[in-house]
């Protein structure tokens, strides 16, 4: 039978949830837009590759004598420690596939809103600037830890699972720390990265652009101002580099530039800080003089 | 009594340019026209009142609660912007019940309100259409559900009836009007003079800024002293009538229309000149077939105020 709805409005007197994470809607909505893209879907399942290859090179490691003629002696590559975790996370091709998720899901985020005015739709509801960007922030979030936390944690699992003991986490028993660890420096960074470039622009491909230029960008900076200096200081210039450098320290490995990986940490929280300031001054709403 | 909005000393400043000029208003409850041209502070004003700026001077309270940094206040209240604030790649209902999540509404409270709104805005066959493929006056309506569906208190709506046409305006006019009889208040703002007539006598008229004049229609008429009323009285015989008021001196002047049946008055002294009129009639002679004041509408006050 057909429900008849009232029409007109009458006040309700049911009990309202307890609205403790305000943001939650506007990440929500973030997690689920982004599925809609066209290839995105694609591009999402794809960035799961590198886990794939690891997950082979790990069952692999553990059944040599299964594997030989196609291992052929290069055991040496299958030797699965902290820093072969490290050498996958860290790798330009798992950053890449990590921002292009982030430009189809995140780089329109905060510059789609601005094209739309919708800030004026938020903000007359019950959340506040620090809502919205830790709405648009959770979006970020949960690409990042779908994509770097939760399966490189079930590696670990795998790798347990695949030698039938402990002892690979006896031996390190800080790996599961330093992936949590990587994985939140990623989700703060590129998150924030992501959203300070979106909110510079109300044109999305402009901030695909920016996303994919600044970063890349900055390796050939610091390539030309190491060689224009001769200072190791410089390679600091690039992103790729002090992602590497701070990942490497978090895994507890050789460190890849030849200078304190504190300087890493210090240039990337400094884009931090320079995104909460942009962040702070663009989230408001539009004010059009008409 | 606290009003239900009130504002002391609002002003607000983009750079050099003076978006709103030390504004003080008390808003009561009902329908509250907001009016004036383009560019004169209508929307900075409903943003202010929305808590989406600052106010550079000045404060915008709710029932005595300032509006700035108090997103708990927006509970209750609707907003309805005036250009399209859309997700296009949702479908009419997702859009509506996203928002709606923002309030706290369970679930099957979500969908129930989420539908509600459709119907009430006539988009329940669209509703899973994408926003993308809404026609002008379908995301207007849309964009006037989301300020309903949660069921404010405070409605406030820039400029509503933009973009729909005649019979969805008067739907929506019925339906605004329908929230002042539940005791609401709505403050609609638009440049669109006979708009805001047809909502509302009660008009706050903002010009560069500032308030010009705030009341009911014929008091601001009334304010208006350097302006003789204009009265237009249908006769018969106007001529007549017009050599019955030859001597009077309440009459500043006298004109005939182009129709010929007209005479057209101008006055300071209302009043005194319909007691006349009056005794002219039952004197008998000459028939009066119809008497309209002009300039009694808001065009009219509207021009005189700001000296177009």
């Amino acid at each position: 039978m057909a429900i008849v709805r009232e029409k007109g409005y009458t006040h309700w007197n049911g009990q309202l949830v307890e609205r403790r994470f305000p943001w939650a809607p506007i990440a929500r909505t973030g997690v689920r837009l982004a599925f809609r893209k066209k290839g995105f879907k694609f591009v999402f399942a794809m960035a799961f590759m590198p886990s794939f290859v690891f997950l082979v090179t790990l069952y692999i490691s553990e059944r040599l004598e299964d594997f030989k003629g196609f291992v052929q002696g290069n055991t040496a590559l299958l030797n699965v420690d902290p820093n072969y975790f490290k050498l996958f996370l860290t790798s330009g091709f798992v950053l890449f596939s990590l921002l292009l998720v982030l430009v189809f899901a995140a780089a329109g985020l905060i510059a789609e809103d601005l094209k739309h005015n919708s800030l004026q739709l938020y903000f007359a509801r019950p959340i506040g600037k620090k809502d919205y960007i830790l709405g648009k922030m959770s979006v970020v979030a949960f690409f990042i830890l779908i994509l770097v936390a939760l399966p490189w944690l079930l590696l670990v699992v795998f790798k347990l699972i695949f030698a039938g003991n402990f002892k690979f986490f006896l031996q390190y028993p800080w790996l599961p720390l330093s992936i949590l660890g990587y994985s939140l420096l990623l989700t703060v960074f590129l998150g924030c990265y992501v959203l300070l470039l979106s909110a510079v622009s109300r044109n999305t491909r402009y901030v695909i652009v920016l996303i994919f230029g600044v970063y890349y960008f900055s390796s050939v900076l610091a390539e030309i101002l190491k060689k224009a200096f001769g200072s190791p200081y410089m390679a600091l210039f690039s992103i790729p580099a002090d992602l590497q450098q701070a990942g490497a320290a978090l895994f507890g490995q050789k460190l890849p530039l030849a200078i304190p990986a504190f300087w890493s940490f210090l240039i990337l929280a400094g884009i931090c800080v320079l995104a909460a300031a942009v962040l702070n001054r663009k989230i408001r709403s539009v004010e059009v003089i008409k | 009594m606290t009003a239900v909005i009130s504002a002391s000393h609002l002003s607000k400043w983009y750079g050099n340019v003076l978006g709103l000029n030390d504004i003080s208003l008390e808003l009561e409850e009902g329908i509250t026209g907001l009016l004036g041209p383009n560019g004169a502070g209508k929307s900075t004003f409903m943003k202010l009142v929305t808590g989406q700026m600052k106010p550079a001077i000045g404060t915008v309270a709710i029932r005595g609660r300032r509006v700035w940094n108090d997103p708990e206040i927006f509970q209750g209240i609707g907003f309805c912007p005036e250009q399209d604030v859309f997700y296009e790649d949702m479908t009419g209902s997702e859009f509506l019940a996203g928002l709606l999540r923002f309030y706290g509404f369970p679930k099957k409270e979500i969908d129930d309100r989420a539908a509600r709104a459709l119907d009430v805005v006539d988009l329940t066959a669209d509703k899973d259409r994408l926003i993308r493929g809404y026609s002008r006056g379908m995301r207007q309506r849309i964009k006037f559900a989301q300020a309903i569906a949660h069921d404010p208190g405070i409605l406030i709506l820039d400029e509503p009836l933009s973009g729909l046409d005649p019979l969805g305006k008067r739907k929506l006019i019925k339906l605004i009007k329908g929230f002042k009889d539940e005791g609401r208040t709505v403050i609609v703002s638009s440049h669109v003079l006979p708009e805001i007539e047809a909502l509302t006598s009660q008009i706050v008229l903002i010009h560069q800024g500032q308030i010009l004049a705030q009341g009911d229609i014929p008091y601001i008429r009334e304010l208006i002293e350097a302006h003789p009323h204009q009265i237009s009285v249908r006769s018969s015989d106007p001529r007549a009538l017009a050599a019955r008021f030859v001597g009077d001196r309440s009459i500043q002047k006298m004109t005939f229309a182009a129709d010929g049946q007209t005479l057209v008055v101008e006055t300071h002294k209302r009043d005194e000149f319909f007691g006349r009129l009056t005794g002219i009639v039952l004197e008998g002679g000459i028939e009066v077939d119809e008497i309209s004041s002009p300039d009694d509408n808001l065009q009219a006050v509207f021009e005189y105020l700001v000296g177009k």
